[in-house]
């Protein structure tokens, strides 16, 4: 009877959980640099999430990057600790919904791309493309 | 008291999908507790294709204490936009005592499904045993990174000494770098499953 009443109460939480997760998205939009074509392409990034990253960035440039295989939030955790340890890229966002990576440099960074791809396939992962634009 | 209550929960704690190679330069820390045994791993991963670690087991069965050394290799890997696919190697060989096991785990993950099996045979422990799972699961919401994140699943297992099948639903949470994984039927207990990723 314990045990059912505990698996009741573990399976109670996750349901509110799920509840408190179909609530509300609700983004302005403001800024409108996710509208840049980038090397001939529209940048392929949520525009919402994009302009919540850049909101506090100054002469940075952005590489945003579309990764394959990011199903969990272990695989988003594992890029943020790589990234994280190179002191060149100064802001990280991960997106899971979308498969994309952001990251932020100084404007006078050269970015790296072949670098960029390897260390995301060190976290099991695939880059498909990499785009970057200047703030 | 904090570190004493991780030690307790550590120790306290079977071996079951957690990824078993990280990305380069990760270390995990996984401890788990079944009906069978009672085991405490750690892993570090050097390359994306192997991981290396050691493993502390008590077994339930014959009552002793085993440590062993495990190598993991992940066979092959397929990524999608939406999907992640695994085959892993797993091979362990005994350092205090004659055993060894080897085996083969896969998985096949979207954020809202995951399917994951692993059959592992295993020698040395007083007697040999023959062991599969299957584990199916359901994400009953999408959380965003660093979020709590939810499975609700069900596994299957059946070894060559039952040479019976149980069935258990398993509840799986992880947020940040840790993972909690229960599972309960009334014949084997409670099914825990630990994991730290760091």
């Amino acid at each position: 009877m314990k045990n059912i009443l505990l698996l009741g109460l573990l399976f109670t939480s996750v349901f509110s959980q799920a509840a408190h997760h179909e609530m509300g998205h609700m983004h302005s939009h403001e800024g409108h640099m996710h509208e840049q074509m980038v090397e001939g392409k529209s940048l392929a990034v949520d525009p919402q999430r994009f302009d919540n990253f850049v909101a506090t960035l100054e002469n940075s440039k952005i590489a945003a990057i579309s990764v394959q295989g990011m199903v969990c939030d272990f695989c988003a955790r594992g890029i943020e600790k790589t990234f994280g340890k190179d002191t060149s890229v100064s802001k990280i966002d991960v997106d899971l919904a979308s498969g994309k990576v952001l990251l932020a440099y100084p404007a006078s960074a050269e970015i790296n791309r072949a670098d960029i791809a390897q260390k995301i396939l060190n976290n099991g992962l695939n880059t498909t493309d990499i785009q970057v634009l200047q703030q | 008291m904090k570190n004493l209550l991780i030690i307790i929960c550590l120790v306290l704690a079977s071996t079951s999908f957690g990824r078993p190679i990280s990305y380069v330069g990760g270390h995990t820390l996984m401890a788990n507790s079944s009906s069978q045994a009672d085991n405490i791993y750690w892993h570090f991963t050097p390359d994306i294709k192997y991981s290396l670690g050691v493993d502390y087991q008590k077994d339930k069965i014959s009552d002793e204490l085993f440590a062993s050394a495990r190598f993991t290799y992940l066979l092959n890997r397929k990524n999608t936009a939406t999907s992640q696919r695994n085959l892993y190697l797993k091979t362990g060989v005994g350092l205090n005592k004659d055993s060894h096991f080897y085996g083969l785990s896969g998985d096949w993950e979207t954020r809202r499904l995951f399917i994951g099996f692993s059959a592992k045979q295993q020698s040395g422990l007083g007697y040999d045993l023959f062991e599969q799972r299957v584990k199916l699961g359901i994400a009953p919401y999408l959380g965003d990174y660093g979020d709590l994140h939810t499975w609700l699943m069900v596994e299957t297992k059946k070894n060559d000494l039952d040479d019976q099948r149980i069935t258990y639903p398993v509840l799986r949470l992880f947020k940040g770098g840790a993972l909690i994984e229960v599972g309960y039927h009334r014949k084997t207990n409670w099914d825990v499953h630990l994991m730290y990723r760091f």
